[in-house]
């Protein structure tokens, strides 16, 4: 490289700022994308470590049991609790100056408007309120302290959700709906709250009655040192005199363990997701970086044929139009870090003021998130250059001599055998993956296979495509849609290039439509499949958050006179054979009555307190079967042997294992179910039904009671949540498609200066040639579409299956008509919005001037 | 001035002034020309270099504005209309040949022909057009691309269009610039015949006297201003006037001119 190639690349560069308007645009929104992520991550990350560590500054050990229960899908492992008793022990231990339960356990604030606060997701927790300001990790803001039964301090950030302010009373549920009167609001770590996490603290009485089995356990116990000693000598101190099964460790450990829960559970799935966005982001930026670079490159030939000519050298006319690329690529990767880290800074201010409580703290910019979005940047701007540019290196010198010509090959049989190569061996790949034996890594080779098949084929399927999307317009807009459809037709590999962008935009707008619809339709077919009842009594937002619902309720329902049979479902833990499993907590002989089960082998009731019924697939994987013993260890330590009296078919809502009530008495925490399902006596019409379980439920805290259809909606409820957040994610990658397809416009357009000019001499108006241009724009858009929503259609399909050979439960697939409709109407309206202001420029074009153009 | 007596006028400017650029750089392309332009007849513009024969032209065809004066197709006065307008008068009345880069790429030679018809949703005179292809023989290409075509021939399919919708007049702006002597020659002969045989008319701008000679009548342009004109031309006589410009030209200081 020399100083000559980098004035040429440079000056050019100055010439056609325009051009690069596109490439700049591109690459700047991912890098921000990518860049805003990173910052926003590493600070949300710092912040919860300063709360955390400020909120157990006091703390110098926790206490609690040794041992831990992990079910699969769960990233912490359940506890037992503490005797409460040890307390005395330890604050008469030398070095130790003060220690106090800490009883933690569900408890859901009803708000003003009798919604219930919070419970979409973050927990909703409640404990005793310990008096030892330092040793509580909320500090009392205003208000005083809970004294007596019924009183209880709330954390700001909830008391705000829920309308609720001091002195108030309401409900909390725990899940039995308990009366309670605010006194005093806390703050967490300087916030109004650990994010969305909701307490109310409580007396210690209070706590002991509502939330735990039977008094005198809590959770943990928190230990203060006395002066000069430090964390690991304390822990160093308890650990001896502590029971067998309880251990101790630092404060510091143990807000580093809550700091790696939040990360873990919450933070890093964030930051992949959005990671995961911007790379989506960032690959259709290639594909206009280097379309772009493709036309310039192309339009550049008898520049770069003279300079060849003149005697540079291949290499120096590669360099040439690579240091335009790195010019460009460094401009826009710096622009883009800026623009993410002014992202970051946005979302901080913004957070808190649409009610997420965003720790405070300044942003932090590691060198990571500095380097890494430059260095992507530049990488896929000097990686999408990389190709147009050995091109231009290749431009033979006679090249200036001849009249230029633009690049109308792309449609070879070499491109057809490679890309259908592609195509045969992806849907091999996936159909032995989906169909013969399971595999997430065959089905996502598979996926990525059909994605390069798709982008190869572009240019081969272009021609056919434009020509029959484009059919009717020759019929509808006369010579303007038929000029329009053969200028998209010209190059079909530029054509390609830019639809593709667009393409994978849209696939994944699909994939997500189409995952997110069998997600659904699965959530039907399991309700309607398994659920026998009239009606579901569920907690709110599908078990996730939330206290749950009192034990007590199903019963109460059972009792009623229109009701048949009330069963409620719970929840509990225990290592099966030394594996983590969730277990159903019910009466079996209901559970047969208000779920269908399928085929039962064995009886259901008669389980007793040592019996265990299993779903078909469990038993079948660990090799149990009717009158085999399983042996069941439980948070508390205990063992117990239970013989396997029934196996069932059908899991989705019932659980792999079922015990009963009876059996889980004796290691039972916070009692609660998470459904209740109710079957009506014969002749009781639905409303009525209804209208009675409401009724009788109301004295529960009020849960929503659905019929199936209901349940069953409320149930994909989450989904579509997700799904408008994903869309909203994708926007920005189908915003760079679409600049993408303006800028290959607006270089096109350029390119056919003098053939605009002579349209318009010979009597095409402003209109007609904005109309044309727009209709190309919009074919090329319905290229990408079309192409986009086939891949995504396929690519949905193979998540589908790949999950459903997966998991247990059955996948249901489905295409949503409507959905993809929308989509598919929404890519062609943007196709006619890329198009408006090339649309603009090439009216404006002086008649005169371009028949002139050379 | 008169032209042949009793003959309509197809087109004429009056007192046609265009300036290029203002103050210092300004450059008077035309300065106070009035021409009439006989209908049914094949005129040349002819002049040297920086004359403003080409200006001219794309004036008269409403191609461009005046900055003074009138410029008149038939009796409609184009200072008068607005971009749109002045569109669907070329599309309508007015027919174009250019030096290079007559034909649409994607259009084969059928649709190029009948591009401006089509533009205007009109309906195609299929006689009109099997007469003119006739004409320009090129009836066995009807369906090729210009690609694939000579120079020569797509400059005849250019012809062909220009006539296609039987405008009023048809501007030729050095039609056989780009060819060699023998298909300028076809070309030409094209224009004269259209002429002749179907009562059109053509304005040719061209440097070249042997061009020039194919035309009823020249008009002779130098610095802006109407010279001379020339009835019945010949190559020989067309080159002996234009000797004497280029004398005086000469003689004359340059002066910046337009192409």
């Amino acid at each position: 490289m020399n100083g000559a190639t980098a004035r040429i690349s440079l000056s050019s560069l100055r010439a056609h700022k325009r051009r690069f308007a596109g490439t700049f645009t591109a690459v700047l929104l991912g890098v921000a994308f990518l860049a805003g992520t990173l910052v926003m991550g590493d600070t949300l990350k710092a912040g919860f470590n300063a709360m955390f560590g400020s909120a157990a500054a006091g703390t110098d050990a926790v206490v609690r049991s040794a041992d831990t229960i992990t079910t699969p899908g769960e990233s912490q492992g359940i506890r037992d609790s503490v005797p409460t008793s040890l307390v005395d022990r330890i604050e008469q231990l030398p070095g130790v100056a003060a220690a106090a339960p800490s009883i933690q356990g569900a408890g859901q604030l009803v708000g003003k408007d009798g919604d219930p606060v919070g419970g979409a997701g973050p927990p909703t927790l409640a404990g005793n309120w310990i008096d030892d300001p330092q040793l509580n990790p909320y500090q009392l803001a205003e208000g005083r302290a809970p004294q007596k039964s019924g009183e209880v301090v709330v954390n700001r950030g909830a008391a705000e959700t829920g309308g609720l302010k001091l002195g108030d009373t309401t409900t909390l549920r725990t899940p039995d709906p308990v009366e309670v009167t605010i006194v005093g609001l806390a703050t967490f770590g300087g916030a109004d709250g650990m994010a969305q996490v909701t307490f109310t603290g409580m007396t210690q009485a209070d706590a002991e009655k509502y939330l735990t089995p039977e008094p005198g356990q809590a959770s943990t116990i928190s230990v203060r040192a006395g002066p000069g000693v430090g964390q690991q000598e304390l822990v160093d101190a308890l650990n001896p005199v502590l029971p067998k099964g309880v251990e101790a460790i630092t404060g510091q450990a143990s807000a580093a363990e809550n700091t790696d829960m939040i990360s873990g559970q919450f933070l890093d799935l964030f930051t992949t997701f959005l990671l995961v966005f911007s790379g989506i982001a960032l690959l259709v930026a290639t594909f206009s970086i280097h379309n772009t670079f493709a036309i310039v490159v192309a339009q550049r030939t008898r520049e770069n044929a003279l300079l060849r000519a003149l005697g540079a050298s291949r290499r120096q006319v590669v360099h040439a139009t690579l240091i335009e690329a790195a010019a460009v690529a460094v401009l826009a990767s710096a622009a883009g870090l800026l623009g993410g880290i002014g992202v970051a800074a946005g979302l901080q201010a913004l957070f808190p003021a649409i009610g997420f409580p965003f720790p405070e703290g300044d942003l932090v910019i590691t060198i990571l998130s500095m380097v890494l979005p430059l260095a992507v940047g530049v990488l896929v701007c000097l990686g999408s250059a990389l190709l147009p540019a050995v091109r231009a290196g290749r431009t033979a010198p006679l090249a200036a001599l001849r009249e230029s010509q633009t690049d109308d090959s792309g449609a070879s049989r070499r491109r057809a055998v490679i890309g259908g190569a592609f195509g045969a061996l992806a849907l091999g790949i996936t159909l032995v993956g989906v169909l013969v034996s399971p595999s997430l890594v065959l089905a996502g080779t598979g996926a990525v296979l059909a994605l390069v098949a798709f982008v190869v084929l572009g240019p081969v399927a272009s021609h056919r495509a434009v020509r029959i999307l484009g059919g009717p317009l020759d019929r509808l807009r006369g010579v303007t849609g038929g000029l329009a459809r053969r200028n998209a037709l010209r190059s079909p590999k530029r054509t390609a290039a830019t639809a593709s962008a667009l393409m994978i935009g849209v696939a994944v707008v699909g994939l997500f439509t189409v995952f997110a619809a069998s997600l659904k339709a699965t959530m039907d077919q399991t309700v309607s499949r398994s659920f026998a009842g009239d009606v579901a009594v569920s907690a709110p937002a599908f078990g996730a958050g939330g206290s749950g619902l009192s034990p007590r309720l199903a019963p109460a329902l059972a009792d009623l006179p229109e009701v048949e049979n009330a069963v409620g479902l719970g929840r509990g833990v225990a290592e099966v054979n030394g594996a983590g499993r969730q277990l159903t907590v019910t009466d079996p002989a209901g559970l047969a009555r208000g779920f269908d089960l399928g085929t039962v082998d064995g009886s259901l009731t008669s389980l007793g307190g040592d019996g265990i019924a299993l779903a078909r697939d469990e038993a079948d994987q660990r090799g149990l079967e009717v009158g085999d013993t399983a042996r069941l260890a439980f948070t508390d330590g205990t063992q117990q042997p239970f013989t396997v009296r029934a196996v069932f078919d059908r899991s989705e809502l019932a659980g792999d294992y079922v015990i009963t009530r009876e059996a889980w008495a004796p290691h039972r925490t916070q009692d609660s179910d998470t459904l209740v399902a109710v079957t009506f006596k014969e002749g009781v019409g639905s409303d009525d039904g209804r209208a009675a379980v409401e009724k009788a439920a109301a004295v529960y805290g009020g849960p929503e009671v659905q019929t199936r259809e209901e349940y069953a909606q409320s149930a994909a409820g989450g989904i579509d949540m997700m799904l408008t957040l994903v869309y909203a994610l994708l926007a920005l990658a189908v915003l760079i498609a679409l600049l993408g397809i303006a800028n290959t416009l607006t270089l096109s357009v350029h390119e056919r200066t003098r053939e605009l000019g002579l349209l318009r001499s010979v009597g095409q108006t402003r209109a007609q040639l904005r109309a044309m241009v727009r209709w190309e724009s919009v074919l090329v858009a319905a290229f990408g579409t079309a192409g986009g929503l086939a891949l995504g259609g396929f690519l949905g399909w193979i998540l589908v299956k790949a999950s459903d050979g997966a998991s247990d439960s059955a996948f249901a697939f489905a295409l949503p008509p409507l959905p993809l409709t929308v989509v598919a109407l929404v890519g062609l309206l943007a196709g006619a919005v890329a198009g408006l202001r090339p649309a603009r420029r090439a009216a404006r074009l002086d008649v005169l001037r371009a028949i002139a153009t050379e | 001035m008169s032209t042949a007596t009793g003959t309509a006028t197809a087109a004429r400017v009056v007192d046609a002034v265009k300036v290029y650029g203002a103050g210092d750089t300004a450059v008077r392309a035309l300065d106070g020309v009035s021409v009439d332009f006989a209908a049914g007849r094949f005129t040349a513009i002819m002049g040297p270099s920086g004359s403003g024969k080409s200006t001219l032209m794309h004036c008269a065809a409403g191609l461009d504005t005046l900055t003074s004066g009138s410029a008149f197709i038939g009796g409609t006065d184009l200072s008068a209309l607005d971009d749109k307008r002045l569109t669907l008068l070329r599309r309508d009345r007015v027919g174009f040949v250019f030096q290079a880069y007559n034909l649409l790429p994607t259009l084969t030679v059928a649709e190029n022909i009948t591009l401006p018809i089509d533009l205007a949703g009109g309906r195609v005179d299929q006689q009109w057009i099997d007469a003119l292809v006739d004409v320009v023989g090129l009836g066995d290409r009807l369906h090729h691309r210009p690609a694939e075509l000579s120079g020569g021939q797509q400059q005849r399919v250019a012809v062909a269009r220009a006539f296609a919708g039987r405008p009023e007049v048809v501007f030729a702006d050095e039609p056989t610039g780009n060819l060699d002597s023998r298909a300028g020659e076809e070309v030409l002969g094209l224009l004269g015949r259209a002429v002749r045989q179907t009562d059109r008319t053509v304005v040719m701008v061209t440097h070249d006297p042997v061009a020039a000679a194919h035309a009823d009548e020249v008009v002779f342009l130098a610095d802006g201003r109407l010279v001379d004109r020339m009835a019945a031309p010949t190559a020989e006589k067309v080159l002996d006037r234009m000797k004497a410009f280029d004398a005086r030209t000469t003689a004359d200081t340059s002066r910046g001119g337009t192409p």
